[in-house]
C-alpha cells in the first residue's frame, strides 16, 4: 500500500512536469493523498532511498582527489612554467602580430598643397586651357569661362574640399588663387 | 534674391539632381548647359520668372523620376 501511494503520486509529479495531467487527475491524486497521507509519507522515504540513486552519498573509493598524492611545491612549479613557456612561445613569436596604432586624421594642409591640389582639379576639367592656367587668371576674362562654368567649377572645388561654398562666396572667388585664399581661410591654414 | 543669383542656385541644383541620371552625368550636364546657354540673352524679367518656375518643375520631375526608380528596384528586388 505504502510503496502504490508512491508510486501514483511519483507519477503525476512526472506527468505535472510534463504539463499534460488534467485538473481531475491531480484533484483524485490529491484525495489519494490525503487519504495515504501516511502512507505516502513513508513513500517518500522510500524513494529517496531507492529511486534517486544519485543522491546517496559519494562512496570515497570513487571520488579523485589530489590531495591523495602530493606533489612537491618543486613539481608544480616545474609543471606551470612548462606550460606557461609552451604558451609563450605560440603566442610571442607566431600568432600575435606587432602592434601598431594608426590613427587617422586629415589630409595635412598647407598652402603649397591647397594651391596644387586646387590647380590640379582645374587642370582636369575638360575646359580650361593648361597653356593659360595660372594661379593669377581670371576664370571668366582669361581662361574663356562663363558663369555657368564657373559654377561647375566651384563645385569640383566642393567635391575636393569637402565642404559647401554658398554662392554669396562662390561668385567672388573668380581666380584660382582666391580660392586658394578662401580655402585657407576656411581650414585655418596660415603657413 | 535678384534673378541671376536664381539662376546660378537653379543650375546648382539641377547639377546636384542631374549626379544620378539613369543616361550618366555627363550627358546631363551637356544638356543642361546647352538649354541655360539657349536662353541666356532672354532679358525679359517676367519671362525669366517663368523659366525659373520650369526650372523648379523640372527640380519636382527629377525627384520623382528617382522616387520612381527606387520604388521599381525595390520592387523587383522583393515581389517579382
Amino acid at each position: 500500500m505504502a510503496s502504490l501511494g508512491g508510486l501514483v503520486r511519483l507519477v503525476t509529479r512526472n506527468a505535472g512536469v510534463l504539463g499534460n495531467v488534467s485538473r481531475s487527475g491531480i484533484r483524485r491524486t490529491a484525495v489519494t493523498f490525503s487519504v495515504n497521507h501516511r502512507a505516502s509519507l513513508a513513500a517518500t522515504e522510500d524513494r529517496s532511498r531507492s529511486i534517486l540513486p544519485q543522491v546517496k552519498p559519494v562512496r570515497p573509493m570513487l571520488c579523485y582527489s589530489t590531495t591523495s598524492q602530493k606533489q612537491s611545491i618543486k613539481q608544480i612549479e616545474e609543471r606551470v612554467l612548462k606550460v606557461v613557456a609552451a604558451y609563450d612561445k605560440i603566442s610571442a613569436d607566431k600568432v600575435r602580430a606587432n602592434q601598431v596604432r594608426h590613427y587617422s586624421a586629415k589630409a595635412p594642409m598647407t598652402l603649397e598643397l591647397i594651391r596644387e591640389r586646387v590647380i590640379l582639379v582645374l587642370k582636369l576639367y575638360d575646359k580650361i586651357d593648361h597653356a593659360k592656367l595660372d594661379l593669377n587668371s581670371h576664370f571668366i576674362e582669361d581662361l574663356g569661362l562663363d558663369s555657368l562654368d564657373h559654377v561647375e567649377v566651384i563645385m569640383a572645388m566642393e567635391d575636393e574640399f569637402g565642404f559647401e561654398i554658398p554662392d554669396r562666396d562662390a561668385e567672388r572667388l573668380t581666380k584660382p588663387a582666391e580660392i586658394v585664399r578662401y580655402i585657407a581661410d576656411k581650414e585655418d591654414v596660415y603657413e | 534674391m535678384a534673378q541671376r543669383t536664381k539662376v546660378i542656385e537653379l543650375y546648382k541644383t539641377l547639377l546636384h539632381l542631374g549626379k544620378d541620371y539613369p543616361k550618366g552625368y555627363t550627358y546631363f550636364r551637356t544638356n543642361l548647359k546647352k538649354i541655360f546657354t539657349k536662353n541666356k540673352d532672354e532679358n525679359d524679367p517676367q519671362k525669366i520668372e517663368k523659366m525659373l518656375e520650369h526650372g523648379q518643375y523640372v527640380i519636382k520631375e527629377l525627384e520623382a523620376l528617382y522616387m520612381l526608380r527606387k520604388y521599381r528596384t525595390l520592387k523587383k528586388r522583393y515581389y517579382s
